[in-house]
């Protein structure tokens, strides 16, 4: 079957195998495409993508952005900060006026879980989740596997360890969902105020409190972005009592294998979950994964289109 | 959009045939029940063609929004919601309107009595604010508000409990009424943003969670205070079996401690959170099924006085959001009896049944049944919830679209008869 299972990216909890492999093995055609002199094709013509973010992104939403244009699509780009919500319009009335302008797919990111959901009941259009509060974001764990995919030949049987705060991000849940899916055996790892109390729906995963066990095993690293505010909400005594406990450091790296491959979501706290010199050392992919999240968005908005005018991709 | 709102006729006299009607110990089958509302007028009949009649029942946690919205919902759509759920009366605890003075007071009676209609044939108690503004600066006016027997005691609204020493000077001043303080067990700090659960759900799904701790921390608080005192209190909606386990403790100890546990937590459990569905958006929340297990153990072994509806409506655009922008409330008045009657009698059988759902709270709230006002109830007749079958011009409950085991066939309740 060459199409998809689902119609929506709401995240990938529940996505098949097949999903993420089809998605995957687009994502390396465009990832082809984008080093050729024309990195365009006309897979999306005539459609058109709205972008709607109610919470600041700069590299998700341009990411998208640059997919959408890729593939020939009109786009255009709907930031809460200067729209009608913030004269009190509901999020159900703003889709519904962004759809009666024809529109074809939505991608939405939201501070609430399940907003990406709750548009796709009450619209017609395709959704994709670029980020939903807490809960998923689906795009950027498919760029991550992606990556690690092409750094290390295949996810099945590697060990992806993510360290930080696992609690508040959205990436570590879709990537412990993605990965597993698909064989890998992922490590969480973080201070005790800032991973799950409650794990039983997540127990096919390790969870290790010890950093240099959680490494010294690992394939691939993915260090999360520390919000500042966690030190204010006393999640967290200090950034510099975190980055000496839980940062990517040349010390901590000598406890695990020669070969691996560091990530990071972005934007890196420099000196905090990431030390500068592992940022940008031999180890580190992580402007790999940027130019992936360009190939990957750029496969999932083609499959949820329906995989129109495929031989031209 | 709803299209039908039944209505209701006076009648001062019914007469059901075919009836297994409720004799204070067993429902016995009875070729023809009569029953008088005490006035003499036209009488209706009925072939009940086998139900049962069944006490009316006393509803705990009920919050009609008046007079916030009263385009979309007034006292009058509340007790036209108690008519069609078959309560003849309930408790009155506004979450948004603190009764903290006499003039408060009257002018919630005059809500409910305005109508002309049903309103003043219905039993309804009201709970007296211990604070004034539900804040923590001031109290209440409550020896004068304890002058009215409506006043079933006092309690403000379904806010998280006040500090420490307000707690104190409250229970400490209200002691002189002799009446009931009734709190919902939730500390502040704890709640902190959350909207759910937090156990395995929340955490998965990356919502903000409530911790069992922040009820059992308030409960214990509100224990410790009222054992110093010497107050009777009542938990609100319990949520969890540690909170049931303070109130046992307590009550060996000698206390006089009462609670209820919500409908909704008795029928859910936070599995529900998987859909997103704001609908499921309840306050306290809906905990795990292990929550929900031992609060069906405090059913059986008689730790819960009663169950609470926690009525709630909400307006519509506050529901058709995602869940954690969404209003919390959920209606259960209309189909309460249906949903939950099965269930109760598979496991504390018919007579506990009643008494959970009417007579102790009712005894609660300082209010005295009629044995005239009772529902005829199909508990093997199907019947799946729709729009039209909630009073107003809301509609938010878990249970739309579901279908119930049972269905309320009708109503008789002083004189008001309704058929379904």
């Amino acid at each position: 079957m060459s199409s998809l299972e689902i119609k929506h990216l709401f995240g990938l909890r529940g996505v098949s195998k097949h999903d993420i492999r089809l998605i995957l093995d687009h994502a390396k055609q465009f990832r082809e495409i984008l080093e050729r002199p024309v990195k365009k094709v006309p897979s999306l013509r005539g459609m058109t993508v709205v972008n709607l973010f109610f919470e600041n992104s700069t590299r998700t939403r341009t990411s998208f952005e640059l997919a959408e244009k890729r593939l020939s699509a009109d786009t255009v780009n709907f930031a809460s900060s200067n729209s009608s919500v913030k004269k009190g319009e509901t999020l159900v009335d703003t889709l519904r006026n962004i759809e009666a302008m024809k529109i074809d797919i939505v991608v939405v990111r939201h501070k609430g879980t399940g907003v990406p959901k709750f548009l796709a009941d009450n619209s017609n259009a395709i959704i994709v989740n670029a980020g939903d509060g807490a809960h998923e974001h689906p795009t950027q764990a498919l760029l991550d596997m992606l990556t690690i995919e092409e750094k290390l030949g295949t996810l099945e049987g590697k060990n992806v360890t993510i360290i930080g705060d696992i609690r508040h991000s959205r990436v570590a849940r879709s990537n412990l969902w993605g990965m597993s899916t698909m064989g890998a055996h992922v490590t969480l790892c973080g201070p005790s105020t800032l991973v799950p109390r409650n794990t039983d729906l997540m127990n096919h995963v390790t969870w290790e409190p010890d950093v240099k066990k959680a490494v010294a095993n690992a394939d691939a690293i993915i260090a999360l972005r520390l919000q500042k505010e966690r030190m204010d909400d006393a999640l967290l005594p200090s950034m510099r009592e975190y980055r000496n406990t839980f940062g990517i450091t040349e010390e901590l790296l000598e406890n695990a294998k020669d070969k691996v491959i560091i990530m990071h979501p972005g934007p890196i706290n420099r000196g905090v979950e990431l030390d500068s010199d592992i940022a940008d050392g031999e180890h580190s992919v992580i402007l790999d994964q940027v130019t992936n999240g360009v190939a990957v968005r750029m496969a999932v908005l083609f499959l949820l289109a329906g995989g129109r005018n495929n031989e031209n991709a | 959009m709803k299209m039908r709102k039944p209505s209701s006729s006076e009648f001062p006299i019914a007469v059901l045939k075919n009836a297994k009607f409720w004799n204070g110990k067993s429902f016995e089958l009875r070729d023809e029940v009569r029953l008088t509302s005490g006035q003499e007028g036209k009488a209706v009949e009925y072939d009940c063609k086998g139900a049962l009649v069944i006490p009316a029942l006393f509803g705990f946690g009920l919050d009609f929004m008046e007079p916030l919205r009263d385009d979309v919902y007034t006292c009058a759509d509340g007790v036209d919601a108690m008519l069609r759920g078959g309560f003849y009366g309930g408790l009155y605890e506004s979450a948004a309107n603190p009764i903290d003075d006499a003039d408060k007071l009257t002018a919630a009676e005059n809500r409910f009595s305005s109508f002309g209609c049903l309103g003043g044939s219905f039993d309804i108690k009201f709970l007296g604010a211990y604070s004034k503004g539900f804040g923590t600066d001031s109290l209440a006016e409550m020896m004068e508000l304890a002058e009215s027997d409506v006043v079933a005691g006092f309690g403000d609204g379904n806010g998280v409990i006040p500090h420490s020493r307000f707690l104190r000077l409250a229970m400490e001043y209200g002691k002189m009424t002799g009446k009931r303080f009734f709190f919902q067990p939730m500390d502040k700090t704890l709640r902190h943003s959350g909207c759910v659960h937090e156990g395995a759900y929340s955490d998965m799904l990356g919502m903000k969670g409530i911790p069992r701790i922040a009820e059992t921390i308030a409960a214990y608080t509100v224990l410790e205070t009222a054992r110093f005192l010497q107050v009777p209190v009542h938990f609100k909606q319990v949520t969890c079996g540690e909170t049931l386990e303070l109130v046992r403790d307590a009550r060996k100890k000698g206390m006089d401690v009462t609670c209820d546990v919500g409908l909704y937590h008795l029928l859910l459990d936070d599995s529900c959170l998987e859909t997103l569905d704001s609908a499921y958006h309840i306050l306290p929340p809906i905990r795990s099924a292990a929550d929900r297990d031992a609060l069906w153990q405090g059913i059986v072994d008689g730790t819960v006085d009663a169950i609470s509806m926690n009525h709630t409506p909400v307006l519509r655009q506050d529901t058709v959001v995602n869940f954690e922008d969404s209003v919390p409330g959920a209606l259960s008045l209309e189909v309460a009896l249906p949903a939950i009657w099965n269930k109760l009698v598979a496991k504390v059988g018919e007579a506990r049944a009643i008494e959970l759902l009417s007579t102790a709270p009712a005894r609660l709230a300082g209010s005295t049944p009629v044995a005239n006002n009772v529902v005829v109830f199909a508990p093997d007749k199907p019947h799946v919830v729709v729009e039209s079958d909630f009073a107003g011009h809301v509609c938010n409950s878990p249970l739309l679209g579901k279908e119930l085991p049972s269905s309320i066939l009708a109503i008789y309740i002083n004189g008001f008869w309704k058929e379904m």
